[in-house]
C-alpha cells in the first residue's frame, strides 16, 4: 500500500508538472488584437496618419465649436432647445461641451502628433513633420483662442499635473513651430521641388504638396499675428511682415484654399449637424447681413424658410436665422432657415481650414496698417471679396460697388412680446470708401471678411472680439447670471472642471496668475485687449 | 420530489457514515432529490423509489467501505454505522453477481461481529454486543436507585435492539436487548436518553411509572445532504467551511420566465437580480453580496456540472448611457432549457469559489443537470401557458391638451372631455408558452437522458416575440467493473428574439407613446405610421425630431426591426477512472460555441440621429463566442483508519475564450434596400477607434459608414490548483485550497501567473459536544480566501488603428506594463442549526470582501497627451450579513405548512479609488449631456447616483430666478453633479410559505428589496411635457406650492406649474427632484397546485398548476418597478429611461409523469 501510494504521487507530480509548465509562450500572441497594427505597420503607412489629424480640428465639432463659437460668431443658431435653453446659446456654459473644445485637440491632434515624433520622422522626414507641426498650430490655436492660457509647452511631460503656458508664450511658440516648419518645407523644396511622394494621398489637404503647406505656414503666420496686434503689436508686426515677405508666398486663389476632403465615412459636420441631427439653424445676424447686402452667396450657404407659421409670417422663400439666445423649441424653430446641405454642405463637402479669401482681408487690414508687404488696402479688400465668390461659385455682378445697403432688422416669427425682435446694429455698406476713417475701413473689412470666412465661426469669434465686428445682435437671453455682460459678448469658455479634477495645481494657478480674471465667459482673454483698434 | 434519508444519531459523536468519496456515485444519482434545505414540502412525488435489491459486488480484499458504497451506489440504499465498529473488521473477498443485498451483506458480516438492519431505505450497521445478549444492570453507583424498565421500538412496532440508554446526568447506561428490552436504574425525574444509529434521539423523562414503551423514529434530517461545490466535487454540507445555498430544479420550473435567473429572484439570501427592462429574451443582471469591479464583470460564473460556460450576450452587450438606442444583448445563462436543471447551488463568497480562480470573483452559480437513472423509466412532459401584462402605467393626467398648433407639450388649455387611453392600444398581452419533454432511463451500466423544450413568447411591445428551441442527450456510462466512469452531453439551442425593445431615450417607441399629448386619440398613427410610399420623410408623426427624437410608436416596432438568432451547442464530457479505492483521475472537458446573428433594419424616414442620409441604415452584426475548457483532476482519499481523514485533489485546467465577429454598420445607398452590399462604402472587419473615454457630448449616432468589428478577443488561463480536506472524527474540517493561474491577458506584464489561497475551518458542534436533543445539528464555520482576476485583453498591448477609410489612427491609451490582476480579500463567518429534529433550521453568515488592485481606465491630465491610462488602485468594501430560517410548521400525513425566510443586508462602500494618484472618483455611466451619472466615489457607494439638485440657500430655500412678474420664477439648478441617490437596497427579504393538503399544494413567494434610491428620468419628462398627472394637480391647484426664495431674498411660495416643471423635468432638468425610494415589496410568486386522482399506469402522475408571477405590490414607491434595470452591465443602475413597465404573469402549468 505504502509504495503504491508514493508511486500514485509520482505519477501525480509528474502530470501537474507537465500543466504547470505548459505554455504560456503564446500569451503575448493572444493579447495581440488582431485588427490592429503592429508597430512596423504603423510606421508603414504614416502618411496615412494625417488625414486624421487634419480631420481631428473639427473632431466633436456640434459640442466643441457649432453650438458655441458659431453661435457667437452669429453664423449659426441651434433651433434644439439643449438643457431647456439654458446652454452655450444663452450664456449658460455646458461643461460638457467645454470638455469637448478642449480636450479634443490634445487627444485628436496633439497626442498623435506626438506618437508621430516618437517614430523619429523629425529627424527622419522634416518635411512630414513639418505638415503635423502647421496641423498642430491650427488645432491648438483654436483651444488657446477658445480658453486663453492652456497647457502646451510643458504638454506630454508627466501623468499627473502638467502647467499651463501664458497665452502670449502659446503663441510665441506657434511663431517658432511655424519657422521650423518653414525651415524644413525650404529645406525639401530645395531639393525635391514638385515630389509629393511622402505624404500622397494620407495628406487630405494637399494631396502632398509642399509648396500648398508652405503658402499655408505663411498665411497662418499672418493670421496668428494679426490676432495679437493688440496685445504685442511689435511682434505682430514683425511677424506679419515676416509672412508677407517670404518667399514662398501666401494663400492666393480657391485653388490654395487649406480644406480637407472627406474619407471614408466621414460626414462632412455641418451637414451632420444640420441635416441628421436637426440641430443646426442659420444665426440671425448672417442673414439680416446678407439680406441687407442681397449677398449672392447666401443661397449658397443657406436654405429658405419652412415652416408654415415662418412663411405666414416672413414670406415664401425667404432666408432668416434665429437669434443667438432665443429659447427655441424644434417644432417652431426648426423651419427656419438651415445651412444649405444641398450645395455648400453637401454630405461630402470638403471642410476649410483656411481660404485665400481670408487671407486677401488679412492683408486688406495689415495695408491699413501700413505693415510692408501688403499691398494696396482696397485691392485687398476687393480680392477678397471676389475669391470668396469665386470660392462658392458665384458671381459678384454690383455686389462691390453696392455704396447703400446694410444689415436689416431682425424680426421672429414666433415673437409676441418683441422679446426677439430687434433694430440692425450696423450701417457699414459694401462698397470701399477710401475716405473713411480707419475704424470704418476696419468695420468693412472685417464685415466682408466675416461674410467669406463663414462657416468657420471659430475664426470669425476671434475676430469679432478683437476688432468689436462685425457689430452682431446681443444675446436675447443672458442666463449667465451676471457673469458674461450682454453688450460686450462672450469672451470666452469657462475650463472644463475635468482639468480642476485632473490637473488642478496647475489650473488655479493658471487662473490666478495667468489667466487675468475669474474663469468664466466674461473674462477677456490676452490678445482680447479692451482698447481701441487704432 | 422527496428528499432522501442519510441519518446519523445526533447525539452519538462516534457514529460515521461511509467515506463520501465512496459513496460519490451514489449520491450523483440522489443528488436530484436533494433539496434545499429550507423547502421540505412539495406536493408532487414524482420520482419513484427506485430501489434495487439486486447488487452485483466483485474483487479481492475489499474493505467493508468499498463493499458498502458499492451497495449504495447500484441500489439507493444508504448506509449508515458508526466508524469505529468498521475499524477491525477484515477485507473480503466477493464475487456475487445480482445477489441479493441482504445476501451479500450476510457473507461480507460474517464472522466481523456486526448485524444490520434495513429500513425504509437505510441499512443500519451496528457492531454486535454483549450486552445485547442478556440485559445487564448499569454498573453499581453508590446510591441505588430504583429500576426503571422499557421497550423500544420503531415507529413500525418493531422492537428495536441495541439501542443505547443512558441517564443523563449519570455515568449509567443501558443496552435494549433483541426484544427492544432495557432495565436501567433511573430515578424520578431523571431524563433517559435513547440513541441509536438511523434514528433521532430520543429524551423521555423518567415519571412515576417504571415501566415505558418508548418508539424511535427514523432520523430524518438530511444532515448528511450532498452539496456540490467547486469543480463540481461533492462535499458533505458538514465540512463546507462557508455558505451555499440550493435551489431545486421544481423551484425554478414552477413559475416560468423566459430567462430563468429571474425564478431565482427571492429565493437566495445575498443574491440580488435585476431584469433587464427589455422584453422577451432580456438578460438579467445577477449579483452576489453586491458589486465590486470598477471596471470587470459584477456577475457570477455559471458553471454546469462542474464546467464553466459562457454567460455571453450577443454584439450588442448593454446600453452605455441614457440614449441607449440598440437593444439589450441578451445572455447565455438564459439560452438552457429549465427543466433541464435538477438544482441549483449559489456559492456565495470568493472562497466558495477559489478553486474556480479569477472568473468566479464574483461568486458562483453551479448548475447541475438532469441525468438517467438506473432501473428507472421515466417520460416527464411539462407544459405551460403564461400571459404577461404590463403591471402599472405611468399616471397621465387627462384634463389639459396640446399647448398649441406646432408644439409637441401637453401645457395646452383644459379639455373637456376625458382622455382616450393611448396605451391600451399599444401594450398588447404577452405570452409564453413552454413544452418540454423529457425521458430518461437505463441500467446499473449505462444511463441516458434526453429532452426537448420549446418556448414561444411575445412580449408586451407589439413584434417583439422569442422562439427557443432546446434539445439535451447525455448519456453516462460505467465501465471496466464500474471503474471507468464516462459522461457526455450535449446541448443544442436555438433562439430567435425578434424586436427586442431598445432602452433608453433614442429608438424607442416609449417616447412617442407617452408623450403624446393628452386627450388625443393615437388610434389615427396606429395603421398609418407611414405618411406615403416615398421620399425620406414618410413617417407619420408630427412630433419628430425633438430632443427626445420621439417618433411614431408603431414606426419604430414595424419600421425599425431587429433580429437576434443564437445557434449554441454546449458539449460537456468527463471521464473518471476509480484507480483503487483512495485514488481516481478525472479528465473533463467542453466546448461552448455560440453563433449570433443580428440585423436591425432602420427604414428611410426614421428619426435623423440612426439615419444620418435619410436613406435608412443598416448594421449586420455576426459574432461567434467559443469558450473551451478543459481540466484534468487527481483526486486523493488518503486510507486511514485513525480518527484523523485527510482527503484532497490536485489539478490543472486551462480555459480558452474566443470571441470573433463582423460587424457592419451604415447608411444605406438605395432606401430601404437591406443588404450589406447597400451599405455605404462598407469596409468590413476594421476595429472601431475608442481611443478616448466619453468627452460629454451627445453620443456619437452613426455616420454614413460606421464600420467596427466586436472587439476579437482571445484569453486564455491556464492553472494548477490543489485542495486538502482534513479532518477530525467528523467534528473539526479543515480546508486549504491554492490555485495559481496564468492569464494570457496579463502578457506583456511580469504577472502573468499570479496564486491565491484560501482556508477554511468548519466545526460541527453537535457532534462535539453534548447538545440537548431538541439540537439535530449545530456547526460553525469560518474562512479566508483571495481571489485573483484578470485584466480584459489587450490592454497590456497598446496597438494602432486602421478606420475605415484606410487611415492610421494612433491609440493614445497608455499601455501599461505593470498592471496586476486584481485581488478579492474575503473573510466570512457563519453557523448553521437545526433544532427539533431538523424541523427548524437557522443560517446565518457575516461577510466581508475587499476588492483591491482593481484596474480603473483613467483620465490622465488631458496635456499628457494620453487619452486613457490604467491604473491598479481602489479599495471597495462590501460586509454584510445573510441568513435562513426555515421551519416546518405542520407536517403531518395531509397537511403539510412550511415557511422560510431569507435575508440579507449589504453594505457597499468605496474605500479607496486611486487616492496616489489624486483620483477619488470614477465615472460608471457618463451624463452625456443629460442629468444623470453614475459613480464609484471615495467614500461613497459602487454606483451612486448623480444629478442636478436644485440650489437652495442656507436655509434649505430653493434659489428662485425671475422677479415674478415680467420673468416668471423659475426654480435654479445646481451646476455640477451632486450624489442624489443610491441604488443599492440597503435589506433585501424572501419569504416562502408552501402547503400541501392532501393532493392540494400551494406555494407563495413575498419578496421585499428595502432601502435605496432610484431615478425615473421618464417622470421627468413626462412631467415637462406636461402629460403627467402630477402637472395636472398642479395646475388645478394654481401652482407648484414650494419653500423658495427669489435673487432679492423674497419668499417665493407658489409657482407657476409649467414653469416649474419644464424647469425641473425632462433629460436635463433637475433630477434631484425625480428621486423615489427603490422599497418594493411584491408578491413575487403564487403557484396553486393539484395532483390529479388519475389511475395508476399509464401516468404515474399528472399535476396541474395555477401559477402567477409579480402578482402585486405591496409597497412601491417609485413610478416604475425599481427592480428593473436599463442595463444589466455595471453602469445605469437605478435610473429609469422609458423603460418597458415590468409585467404581471399568470399561467397554468400541466406536468405529467408517464
Amino acid at each position: 500500500m505504502r509504495t503504491n501510494f508514493n508511486s500514485g504521487v509520482t505519477i501525480l507530480a509528474a502530470l501537474l508538472l507537465t500543466g504547470a509548465s505548459s505554455c504560456t509562450k503564446n500569451f503575448e500572441s493572444y493579447n495581440t488584437d488582431p485588427t490592429r497594427l503592429s508597430p512596423g505597420q504603423s510606421i508603414s503607412i504614416i502618411a496615412q496618419a494625417y488625414g486624421p489629424l487634419q480631420q481631428a480640428i473639427y473632431a466633436d465639432y456640434q459640442t466643441a465649436q457649432n453650438l458655441n463659437a458659431d453661435g457667437y460668431a452669429g453664423y449659426m443658431t441651434s433651433p434644439t432647445n439643449f438643457s431647456s435653453s439654458l446652454n452655450d446659446q444663452t450664456y449658460t456654459l455646458i461643461d460638457g461641451w467645454s470638455r469637448s473644445a478642449f480636450v479634443d485637440q490634445y487627444n485628436q491632434v496633439m497626442a498623435p502628433v506626438a506618437k508621430i515624433a516618437a517614430t523619429g520622422i523629425p529627424t527622419s522626414h522634416p518635411d512630414m513633420w513639418a505638415v503635423a507641426l502647421l496641423v498642430q498650430v491650427e488645432a491648438m490655436d483654436r483651444v488657446t483662442d477658445r480658453f486663453g492660457p492652456i497647457p502646451y509647452s510643458k504638454a506630454g511631460t508627466s501623468f499627473t499635473g502638467i502647467p499651463y503656458d501664458s497665452q502670449q508664450a502659446v503663441y510665441n511658440l506657434f511663431f517658432s513651430q511655424i519657422d521650423t516648419a518653414v525651415t524644413n518645407l525650404k529645406a525639401y523644396l530645395g531639393s525635391n521641388p514638385a515630389d509629393t511622394v511622402n505624404l500622397g494621398t494620407g495628406d487630405l489637404v494637399y494631396q502632398g504638396h509642399y509648396d500648398k503647406w508652405l503658402k499655408f505656414a505663411n498665411s497662418l503666420r499672418l493670421r496668428l499675428a494679426m490676432r495679437i496686434v493688440k496685445a504685442d503689436p511689435a511682434t505682430a508686426q514683425a511677424q506679419a511682415e515676416k509672412a508677407l515677405n517670404d518667399p514662398g508666398g501666401l494663400l492666393t486663389t480657391p485653388a490654395d484654399d487649406a480644406k480637407f476632403a472627406q474619407s471614408g465615412g466621414r460626414n462632412n459636420d455641418v451637414w451632420l449637424v444640420t441635416f441628421s441631427y436637426g440641430d443646426c439653424r442659420m444665426g440671425a445676424a448672417l442673414t439680416t447681413y446678407m439680406n441687407g447686402y442681397n449677398d449672392p452667396r447666401l443661397p449658397v450657404y443657406a436654405s429658405p424658410i419652412t415652416g408654415q407659421r415662418i412663411i405666414d409670417s416672413l414670406g415664401a422663400g425667404k432666408y432668416a436665422g434665429i437669434r443667438l439666445g432665443t429659447f427655441v423649441n424644434k417644432s417652431l424653430y426648426g423651419g427656419y432657415s438651415s445651412p444649405n446641405t444641398n450645395s455648400a454642405f453637401s454630405q461630402t463637402a470638403s471642410q476649410y481650414l483656411m481660404t485665400a479669401a481670408e487671407v486677401w482681408f488679412l492683408k486688406a487690414e495689415a495695408a491699413l496698417r501700413g505693415w510692408s508687404g501688403a499691398g494696396d488696402v482696397k485691392t485687398d479688400y476687393e480680392t477678397g471679396v471676389n475669391t470668396s465668390f469665386q470660392q462658392w461659385g458665384v458671381s459678384g455682378g454690383n455686389y462691390l460697388n453696392d455704396a447703400t445697403s446694410v444689415e436689416t432688422d431682425y424680426k421672429d416669427a414666433f415673437d409676441s412680446t418683441n422679446v426677439y425682435n430687434t433694430k440692425a446694429v450696423s450701417t457699414i455698406t459694401i462698397k470701399w470708401d477710401p475716405a473713411a476713417t480707419d475704424e470704418v475701413k476696419l468695420e468693412r473689412i472685417i464685415t466682408q471678411k466675416w461674410l467669406a470666412v463663414f462657416p468657420d465661426g471659430q475664426e470669425a469669434w476671434a475676430d469679432f472680439r478683437r476688432t468689436g465686428y462685425p457689430k452682431l445682435f446681443p444675446v436675447a437671453v443672458n442666463t449667465s447670471g451676471g457673469l458674461i455682460d450682454t453688450k460686450t459678448q462672450i469672451r470666452r469658455l469657462a475650463y472644463p472642471q475635468i482639468e480642476y479634477q485632473t490637473n488642478g495645481t496647475a489650473i488655479a494657478s493658471a487662473v490666478q496668475n495667468l489667466l487675468g480674471g475669474p474663469d468664466n465667459g466674461g473674462t477677456r482673454l490676452w490678445w482680447d485687449v479692451n482698447k481701441a483698434n487704432f | 420530489m422527496k428528499s432522501p434519508i442519510y441519518c446519523a444519531p445526533v447525539a452519538d459523536n462516534r457514529t460515521q457514515l461511509s467515506p463520501y468519496k465512496g459513496r460519490l456515485f451514489a449520491k450523483m444519482l440522489l443528488i436530484m432529490r436533494l433539496t434545499t434545505i429550507f423547502l421540505l414540502a412539495t406536493a408532487l412525488q414524482i420520482s419513484a423509489k427506485g430501489l434495487s435489491q439486486k447488487v452485483s459486488v466483485s474483487g479481492k480484499k475489499l474493505p467493508l467501505e468499498k463493499v458498502f458504497s458499492s451497495i449504495e451506489e447500484q441500489s439507493g440504499y444508504s448506509f449508515v454505522y458508526k466508524y469505529n465498529d468498521l475499524a477491525d473488521t477484515k477485507p473480503v473477498d466477493l464475487h456475487m453477481k445480482n445477489a441479493d443485498i441482504r445476501d451479500v451483506l450476510d457473507v461480507c458480516l460474517k464472522d466481523q461481529h456486526l448485524s444490520y438492519t434495513i429500513e425504509k431505505n437505510i441499512i443500519a450497521i451496528r457492531a454486535i454486543r454483549e450486552e445485547m445478549v442478556t440485559p445487564t444492570a448499569a454498573p453499581v453507583t453508590e446510591q441505588p436507585a430504583a429500576v426503571v424498565t422499557g421497550l423500544v421500538k420503531n415507529e413500525q412496532g418493531e422492537p428495536l435492539a441495541g439501542v443505547t440508554v443512558l441517564v443523563k446526568g449519570a455515568n449509567r447506561q443501558a443496552i435494549t436487548n433483541d426484544k427492544g428490552e432495557f432495565s436501567i436504574q433511573a430515578e424520578e425525574n431523571q431524563t433517559l436518553v435513547f440513541t441509536y444509529v438511523g434514528y433521532a434521539a430520543k429524551e423521555v423523562a423518567v415519571g412515576k411509572e417504571h415501566s415505558l414503551q418508548v418508539t424511535m423514529s427514523i432520523a430524518q434530517a438530511d444532515l448528511n445532504t450532498v452539496v456540490i461545490t467547486a469543480l463540481g466535487i461533492r462535499r458533505s454540507e458538514k465540512s463546507l467551511t462557508y455558505a451555499t445555498q440550493q435551489v431545486s430544479g421544481d423551484q425554478l420550473t414552477n413559475v416560468k420566465t423566459d430567462n430563468l435567473m429571474n425564478s431565482l429572484n427571492g429565493k437566495v439570501a445575498g443574491l440580488t437580480i435585476s431584469p433587464s427592462a427589455s422584453g422577451v429574451g432580456g438578460s438579467a443582471k445577477v449579483i452576489l453580496r453586491g458589486s465590486r469591479s470598477a471596471s470587470g464583470n459584477n456577475q457570477p460564473l455559471y458553471v454546469i456540472d462542474g464546467i464553466p460556460i459562457s454567460n455571453s450576450s450577443n454584439a450588442n452587450s448593454q446600453p452605455s448611457n441614457t440614449y441607449g438606442g440598440t437593444p439589450d444583448g441578451g445572455d447565455g445563462i438564459s439560452n438552457l432549457n429549465p427543466e433541464d436543471i435538477a438544482s441549483i447551488s449559489v456559492l456565495e463568497g470568493a472562497s466558495a469559489a477559489a478553486l474556480y480562480g479569477s472568473q468566479a470573483q464574483n461568486g458562483v452559480i453551479l448548475i447541475t443537470t438532469k441525468r438517467g437513472k438506473a432501473g428507472l423509466m421515466a417520460i416527464n412532459f411539462t407544459s405551460s401557458a403564461f400571459a404577461d401584462q404590463i403591471a402599472y402605467k405611468p399616471k397621465f393626467q387627462n384634463s389639459y391638451g396640446l399647448t398649441a398648433a406646432g408644439k409637441n407639450d401637453s401645457w395646452g388649455p383644459a379639455l373637456s372631455g376625458g382622455g382616450h387611453d393611448n396605451l391600451k392600444d399599444f401594450f398588447q398581452t404577452g405570452t409564453n408558452l413552454t413544452n418540454a419533454i423529457s425521458l430518461s432511463g437505463g441500467t446499473q451500466n449505462a444511463q441516458t437522458y434526453f429532452s426537448y423544450a420549446n418556448t414561444t413568447a411575445r412580449g408586451v411591445e407589439p413584434k417583439n416575440k422569442l422562439e427557443r428551441n432546446n434539445f439535451t442527450l447525455r448519456e453516462t456510462a460505467k465501465f471496466l467493473n464500474n471503474k471507468l466512469t464516462v459522461d457526455a452531453n450535449v446541448n443544442y439551442v436555438t433562439q430567435t428574439v425578434n424586436n427586442s425593445p431598445a432602452l433608453g431615450i433614442y429608438s424607442n417607441p416609449l417616447t412617442g407613446l407617452y408623450l403624446f399629448p393628452r386627450g388625443q386619440d393615437i388610434t389615427p398613427y396606429k395603421n398609418n405610421y407611414v405618411k406615403d410610399s416615398t421620399g425620406f420623410a414618410r413617417q407619420n408623426w408630427p412630433y419628430k425630431g425633438d430632443a427626445l427624437r420621439q417618433q411614431n410608436p408603431w414606426w419604430v416596432v414595424n419600421r425599425d426591426p431587429n433580429v437576434a438568432t443564437r445557434n449554441r451547442i454546449l458539449f460537456n464530457g468527463s471521464v473518471k477512472y476509480e484507480v483503487n479505492n483512495w485514488l481516481s483521475l478525472q479528465a473533463r472537458g467542453n466546448v461552448d460555441h455560440i453563433a449570433d446573428n443580428y440585423e436591425s433594419d432602420l427604414y428611410a424616414g426614421t428619426d435623423g440621429v440612426s439615419n444620418a442620409n435619410g436613406k435608412g441604415n443598416m448594421l449586420i452584426n455576426n459574432q461567434t463566442t467559443e469558450q473551451k475548457y478543459g481540466d484534468f483532476i487527481v483526486t486523493l482519499n488518503i486510507p486511514s483508519h485513525s480518527n484523523f481523514k485527510v482527503n484532497g485533489l490536485v489539478g490543472t485546467s486551462i480555459t480558452d475564450l474566443k470571441t470573433t465577429g463582423l460587424h457592419l454598420q451604415g447608411d444605406l445607398s438605395t432606401p430601404d434596400f437591406f443588404t450589406a452590399g447597400n451599405i455605404i462604402a462598407s469596409q468590413p472587419g476594421l476595429s472601431s477607434v475608442t481611443t478616448s473615454p466619453a468627452t460629454g457630448n451627445v453620443p456619437g449616432p452613426s455616420g454614413s459608414t460606421v464600420n467596427n468589428s466586436p472587439y476579437p478577443v482571445h484569453s486564455q488561463i491556464q492553472s494548477v490548483f490543489a485542495n486538502a480536506d482534513l479532518s477530525y472524527r467528523d467534528w473539526i474540517y479543515l480546508t486549504l485550497t491554492g490555485r495559481n493561474d496564468w492569464s494570457s491577458n496579463l502578457a506583456f506584464t511580469p504577472n502573468e501567473s499570479f496564486f491565491y489561497p484560501s482556508a477554511g475551518l468548519s466545526v460541527i458542534l453537535s457532534q462535539m459536544l453534548h447538545l440537548p436533543s431538541w439540537v439535530s445539528y449545530g456547526k460553525v464555520r469560518g474562512t479566508y480566501a483571495q481571489v485573483g482576476n484578470t485584466v480584459p485583453p489587450y490592454l497590456t498591448n497598446v496597438q494602432n488603428i486602421q478606420n475605415a477609410a484606410g487611415q492610421l489612427v494612433f491609440n493614445t491609451a497608455a499601455a501599461f506594463r505593470t498592471l496586476k490582476p486584481e485581488k478579492t480579500k474575503s473573510t466570512e463567518i457563519g453557523t448553521d442549526w437545526r433544532f427539533f429534529n431538523s424541523r427548524l433550521n437557522v443560517s446565518f453568515t457575516w461577510y466581508k470582501t475587499n476588492t483591491l488592485n482593481q484596474y480603473f481606465p483613467i483620465q490622465p491630465v488631458t496635456a499628457s497627451l494620453f487619452s486613457i491610462a490604467y491604473v491598479n488602485a481602489g479599495n471597495i468594501q462590501n460586509a454584510g450579513i445573510e441568513f435562513t430560517l426555515g421551519y416546518d410548521v405542520i407536517k403531518d400525513k395531509t397537511f403539510t405548512w412550511n415557511t422560510s425566510v431569507n435575508g440579507a443586508m449589504n453594505r457597499n462602500k468605496v474605500l479607496d479609488v486611486d487616492s496616489k494618484d489624486s483620483i477619488n472618483s470614477f465615472v460608471l455611466t457618463s451624463n452625456y449631456n443629460n442629468n444623470y451619472e453614475s459613480h464609484l466615489t471615495k467614500g461613497g457607494q459602487y454606483g451612486d447616483i448623480y444629478g442636478y439638485a436644485l440650489t437652495r440657500d442656507a436655509q434649505g430655500r430653493i434659489i428662485f430666478s425671475g422677479d415674478g412678474s415680467t420673468h416668471a420664477y423659475t426654480p435654479t439648478k445646481n451646476t455640477v453633479f451632486t450624489k442624489i441617490g443610491n441604488s443599492n437596497p440597503k435589506f433585501q427579504l424572501g419569504w416562502r410559505n408552501d402547503f400541501t393538503y392532501k393532493r392540494f399544494s400551494l406555494g407563495l413567494l413575498v419578496d421585499g428589496k428595502f432601502g435605496g434610491q432610484v431615478l425615473s428620468l421618464t417622470q421627468a419628462v413626462m412631467d415637462q411635457y406636461g402629460v403627467s398627472q402630477v402637472t395636472a394637480d398642479a395646475r388645478k391647484a394654481g401652482g407648484v406650492t414650494v419653500n423658495g426664495v427669489d435673487g432679492t431674498g423674497k419668499a417665493v411660495t407658489t409657482v407657476d406649474a409649467q414653469t416649474w416643471y419644464s424647469a425641473i423635468g425632462g433629460t436635463t432638468g433637475a433630477s434631484g427632484q425625480y428621486i423615489y425610494s427603490a422599497t418594493v415589496v411584491r408578491l413575487r410568486e403564487a403557484a396553486l397546485g393539484y395532483v390529479l386522482p388519475v389511475p395508476q399506469g399509464f401516468f404515474k402522475t399528472v399535476k396541474v398548476s395555477l401559477v402567477g408571477r409579480n402578482l402585486f405590490y405591496f409597497s412601491r414607491k417609485a413610478p416604475f418597478d425599481p427592480e428593473l434595470t436599463m442595463s444589466s452591465g455595471n453602469g445605469l443602475s437605478g435610473v429609469d429611461v422609458f423603460n418597458q413597465p415590468a409585467t404581471r404573469n399568470m399561467g397554468l402549468t400541466l406536468n405529467a409523469t408517464f
